[in-house]
């Protein structure tokens, strides 16, 4: 079962990660962003987990809507609506439930995605977030049909996600500041991408955390 | 690039191709990788580039009203041209603050989906501004107008109040404010203004402060450029 502490597990491993990766995600981002995706990032998960530690309360919905709500407020740039809207999304869907499996986190991830998508207008391919989420939630998707347990189930999301962060490289942007590169925004990785897939890592890291006592 | 690639994509044979790079090599328009052996443009073609953006009217004459505008405002300014169905950013200054910023001239923005654009077209003549908006107005973010009725009656209260506002239509989480800039013939070459975050652009629509800071360098810059006064009230 996944509750609350699962959701602090995950958004306390994702603060951690982009602690580690903020340069790269900056260094990614200044080729053909505006150099502040990393900053922007870790900043705003830092706030996340302040609002958690502060008392968010217990429901997991909720607490994913709180998340959302810090992020839209603190990350800036594109990337605080895009995040902020998928993780109040996500929250929406879970609602008061005080647990969930992993066929509500599925659902949940859709509509964060469908979030993302709605306000962005990205289809996969336009070398946005999309190309990581999309992949990683098809995966998890596959596994979970399939029967895999969720821990398997969220490592092969993981994958995915990370092969389609690779997959943006090639691309040509078709969204977002990159995209006034035009061609010139070949041959990168996607920021947005990449701390996608770290969305995705820092879920594979919550599960397993939680599966050893 | 290499030459085999090169070849195949213009369809010249192998030889012919390797004859032209290495003219354009002798003249360092291209340079070829030490380790890789493949092909690059070269260093010739920032001067090209320059010597374009240097003997820009506009650009030249917006350099210091665009210093001004930053600093007023306390935003980034861009100046651009209408180029094709895109904007041209041809000068770029940056928010006065001290925070990481990334040179944006030369960016092409899709015209319908920002504020310069927007100013810019409004301005045109019916045909030019029929052809634009005939043409496909691709969809940015889940707010860029891309409905050429709605556009052309945005188009319509922007020439009524002579500057342009852009709310997350082609980057979420940005906005802008535009006005356009007119040569001595009364016609618009281009169009100036201020972009940032939504919040502090667009906080609850946009600010008389910001509207009257943009309209004021798009008509010093006009005036500079020769407009008289009516064009250069953007009438």
């Amino acid at each position: 079962m996944l509750d609350g502490a699962f959701v602090a597990r995950w958004v306390r491993a994702l603060e951690r990660l982009l602690e580690e990766h903020r340069d790269y995600l900056t260094q990614l981002d200044a080729a053909i962003g505006d150099a502040d995706h990393g900053i922007n990032m870790h900043r705003g998960f830092s706030a996340a987990l302040r609002e958690l530690d502060g008392g968010a309360g217990e429901a997991p919905g909720r607490m994913l809507e709180a998340v959302g709500r810090v992020l839209v407020l603190t990350v800036g740039g594109a990337a605080g609506p895009l995040y902020g809207t998928a993780f109040r999304q996500a929250g929406r869907v879970l609602g008061e439930a005080p647990s969930f499996g992993p066929a509500e986190l599925f659902a949940a991830l859709r509509a964060g995605l469908e979030g993302i998508q709605r306000l962005g207008a990205a289809a996969e391919g336009d070398k946005t977030i999309v190309d990581a989420f999309a992949p990683g939630l098809a995966a998890l998707q596959r596994e979970l049909r399939a029967g895999t347990g969720l821990g398997e189930a969220v490592r092969r999301a993981r994958e995915a996600a990370e092969e389609g962060m690779r997959s943006t490289i090639p691309m040509q942007a078709r969204k977002g500041r990159a995209s006034y590169l035009g061609p010139r925004s070949i041959g990168h990785q996607d920021p947005g991408a990449t701390s996608t897939a770290l969305l995705f890592s820092a879920l594979e890291r919550a599960v397993e955390e939680g599966a050893t006592p | 690039m290499g030459v085999t690639e090169l070849a195949e994509r213009l369809g010249l044979p192998k030889a012919t191709v390797h004859g032209l790079l290495r003219t354009l090599e002798a003249e360092e328009l291209v340079e070829r990788d030490a380790d890789s052996g493949k092909y690059r443009l070269g260093p010739v073609l920032l001067q090209l580039g320059n010597a374009f953006l240097d003997n820009h009217e506009l650009r030249a004459r917006s350099l210091l009203w665009a210093d001004a505008l930053a600093s007023r405002a306390m935003e980034a300014v861009r100046v651009g041209v209408l180029n094709g169905a895109s904007v041209l950013v041809i000068h770029h200054v940056f928010r006065p603050d001290d925070s990481l910023q990334i040179l944006e001239v030369g960016n092409a923005i899709p015209w319908h989906a920002c504020a310069l654009g927007k100013a810019i077209v409004a301005y045109l003549d019916g045909d030019r501004r029929r052809e634009l908006l005939g043409a496909p107005l691709p969809r940015l973010t889940g707010r860029t107008l891309t409905d050429p009725e709605a556009l052309g009656r945005e188009l319509d209260r922007i020439a009524l109040m002579g500057v342009a506002f852009e709310d997350q239509e082609a980057i979420i989480g940005e906005a802008a404010i535009a006005a356009p800039v007119f040569d001595h013939l009364g016609q618009v070459v281009g169009a100036i203004g201020v972009g940032g975050p939504v919040e502090r652009l667009l906080p609850d629509g946009p600010s008389d402060h910001l509207i009257a800071a943009v309209k004021e360098a798009a008509r010093g810059l006009s005036r500079e450029l020769g407009a008289g006064r009516v064009a250069a009230r953007g009438g």
